[in-house]
């Protein structure tokens, strides 16, 4: 067996898969793995990705191509997806590489993706839904904060990778307004200047001080909504199991009206 | 990845001007936020809109919830009234003109402001903006009219906005209004004229059913336009008029709202009204509310066991069947049988009056008879349909695919094989169904599950007047 272990990122898998076609050690001898930590097995040789953006790109632009947009976006959400997930049967870079080894055996390629019976498709499956699910939350959940110059900064802590997702919503939503979304979990962000396109930027060096210095209404508009939010509800109604089923608590911490209540 | 320090992206940003704040406003809000709660319809569903780049917001037809209130009910719009220093005096609203409660009325620029700055905090999806009738029903149409006049044409808003229709206004102004909404809706209130004329004197079914016919032709004839001008202008006609994205009428299509258990209505006289709407009136959404007691008026019922959560919870089962699975009302009620089974959903009481149909071969069923198994959603039934082309089904694969087993079992085989050896018999499933705690309704869980257990040795699934008696 021959084991390819890339960097947890789509540039990473993208790169490995590229390897892994490369290295015509034949399919059924090779597996994807993201796991640096995994336990060595004997009579494997393990092969280290370097990450490499060209590699990755023409993987990219062969799968989206090839087996279309749906296709693309799919595996590309799993590779956004947090793979340490226990109840996971398959290592989430080898998803999908078996995934894409089969779309190419096929005569209908697009089509791979309704074999949820095969275990790599079921994985792919499961990880793409659960990036997807959590990115859908996180379009709600997320709050603005305003800062002193203007700025709407908003804090997430997302187990799956969903700053592309968000960034794309959020630079359509709000194209004149400069933003940034800080994604503690992955330390990274992205920056949206009023006008211009996101840019995805390291944030490991961040100054979080900054990010808490209010401007003059921000304070004010948080009362008026804590205003809404409390009066809004029904008290004949009350039911706090179905509020933290609809809103999992892992979220309050980073919203305005949920924070104080955990 | 392109690196750049996060940073000094914060220190370099611009300032932009502080807007103004009153103090008022506050008050204002907690006020008319709390009379416009009983209106439950908050989707922000229907309609996919990309921002054109010069303005604020877009929408996305799955909707989008953007919080969740102390009752569990989603926030997605911020749902206020225009006034609630309403000149009619419906009994079951505590908003009428006979309570003893404060009164407020906001102006078309501060409905502006707190929209945009909610919004660009993604506290919210959009605006729901609906009122009680102040001065009179053209006075007031018009006021909502001019706010999202604003919204639109100076605060150049593209977010989600849903607006209620007054009941009595001039069609023009609701036309106008159309224009400028995503949503409109015009609240039934009540499920039959009768209950209407007891409890809504100032209403009629004639000032609600009118508009919701002159918004069903407008949305009609919308469509129609747009269709032919895409046409034309696809073959190159030259057209002088520029149709943009706010010559839509209403395009997320219209909804209303009943009141449930406020009048003494069945659950078939109410589904009925409501098929009604639907067929006729090309409603998108029919919404129940679990009638809450504000008012204490003598001609309300008291309701002790509180709100009717569960009868309402039936209801939307109810209505998605009609909506998504291809079910009419005569199949799930009927004049001897008049109310909604409280302890199995509508889907699983009608299979176990339906056995003849079952089971179902998963491998090969169409997709209207997969829809019709009590465990297999619409998603889990067009999966099945695409899945199988690939390989045979088996009962892992189901799970794999969403469906509920514990549910489904009794209903299914995979090649001809059941999941457990079962029998096909209305008592045995029921009483296996029912011996599962979760799958007894939570409201009944919590509060009557004792009495459940009382009722062990009756047969449920006859005559279903036993429990129904049980309903507060
Ligand atoms: S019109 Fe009737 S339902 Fe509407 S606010 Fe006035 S009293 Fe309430």
């Amino acid at each position: 067996m021959y084991i390819f272990q890339c960097e947890d990122s789509i540039d990473g898998i993208f790169t490995g898969i590229y390897d892994a076609f490369a290295s015509h050690y034949g399919h059924k001898n090779i597996r994807l793995s993201t796991n640096s930590h995994e336990d060595m097995c004997l009579f494997s040789e393990y092969i280290s990705v370097r990450t490499d953006i060209d590699k990755s790109q023409k993987v990219g632009r062969t799968l989206f191509k090839r087996f279309g947009i749906d296709f693309y976006e799919t595996i590309c959400k799993c590779a956004l997806a947090d793979g340490s997930f226990k109840k996971l049967s398959m290592d989430k870079a080898n998803a999908i590489y078996q995934t894409i080894v089969m779309a190419f055996a096929l005569p209908e390629a697009e089509k791979v993706l309704n074999f949820l019976g095969e275990p790599c498709i079921a994985c792919l499956f499961e990880l793409c839904r659960q990036t997807n699910n959590e990115g859908h939350h996180y379009l709600g959940f997320l709050r603005f904060f305003e800062l002193e110059n203007g700025l709407l900064f908003a804090k997430i802590a997302p187990k799956n990778n969903v700053l592309p997702i968000l960034a794309e919503h959020f630079t359509n939503r709000l194209p004149l307004e400069n933003f940034m979304i800080y994604d503690e979990t992955h330390k990274l962000a992205i920056i949206h200047k009023a006008g211009k396109d996101y840019l995805t930027v390291d944030a490991s060096e961040l100054d979080l001080t900054l990010t808490r210095q209010y401007s003059a209404n921000e304070e004010n508009y948080q009362k008026l909504f804590k205003t809404f939010f409390h009066s809004i509800a029904i008290e004949a109604r009350k039911n706090p199991k179905l509020q933290s089923q609809n809103i999992p608590k892992r979220f309050w911490a980073n919203t305005v009206e949920l924070a104080d209540c955990q | 990845m392109i690196t750049k320090s996060a940073t000094t992206f914060i220190t370099t940003s611009a300032t932009s001007p502080a807007l103004h704040f009153s103090k008022d406003l506050m008050e204002k809000l907690a006020i008319l936020s709390d009379a416009a709660k009983y209106d439950v319809a908050c989707t922000s569903s229907g309609v996919n809109r990309k921002g054109d780049g010069n303005g604020m917001g877009n929408s996305l037809a799955c909707g989008i919830c953007h919080s969740f209130s102390a009752d569990g009910r989603c926030i997605s719009l911020l749902k206020i009234l225009y006034t609630n220093e309403c000149i009619f005096n419906c009994s079951y609203c505590q908003n009428n003109c006979e309570s003893d409660i404060p009164r407020a009325t906001f102006t078309p620029e501060e409905v502006c402001t707190l929209t945009m700055e909610f919004y660009r905090r993604n506290y919210i999806e959009g605006l729901f903006l609906s009122s009680g009738i102040i001065v009179s029903p053209n006075y007031t149409m018009d006021l909502i009219y001019q706010t999202l006049y604003r919204l639109r044409n100076v605060y150049h808003f593209q977010g989600y906005i849903h607006v209620k229709a007054i009941p009595g206004a001039d069609p023009l102004l609701i036309e106008k209004a159309g224009f400028l909404a995503d949503r409109m809706s015009i609240n039934l209130e009540l499920p039959t004229a009768d209950a209407l004329r007891k409890l809504a004197p100032c209403k009629s079914r004639h000032t609600i059913l009118k508009p919701m016919r002159q918004i069903q032709n407008s949305i009609i004839q919308n469509k129609n336009e747009l269709s032919l001008y895409q046409n034309t202008s696809r073959k190159g006609t030259n057209n002088r008029f520029s149709l943009t994205e706010q010559s839509r009428f209403v395009p997320a299509g219209q909804s209303t709202q009943m009141i449930i258990g406020a009048t003494p209505e069945n659950d078939f006289q109410i589904m009925s009204v409501a098929e009604g709407l639907y067929q006729n009136f090309s409603l998108k959404r029919v919404f129940y509310s679990a009638f809450v007691n504000t008012t204490h008026n003598t001609n309300l019922p008291v309701l002790s066991g509180g709100p009717p959560l569960l009868r309402e919870h039936r209801l939307y089962q109810a209505d998605w069947l009609l909506r998504y699975y291809h079910f009419t009302i005569s199949e799930l009620l009927s004049e001897d049988r008049p109310n909604f089974n409280i302890y199995l959903d509508p889907k699983c009481d009608w299979a176990l009056r339906h056995l003849e149909y079952f089971p179902v071969e998963i491998n090969r069923a169409d997709y209207k008879t997969l829809l019709r198994v009590p465990g297999i959603g619409a998603k889990s039934a067009s999966r099945i349909v695409k899945a199988r082309r690939g390989s045979r089904l088996d009962f892992p694969d189901l799970k794999k695919i969403g469906v509920v087993l514990k549910r489904a079992l009794y209903f299914i085989t995979c090649s001809g094989k059941m999941m457990y050896p079962t029998r096909l018999d209305e008592d045995y499933i029921c009483r296996n169904l029912l011996s599962d705690y979760t799958q007894i309704p939570r409201e009944l869980r919590e509060e009557g599950y004792r009495q459940l257990s009382l009722f062990d040795d009756v047969n449920f699934g006859g005559d279903s007047n036993v429990y129904l008696s049980m309903r507060g």
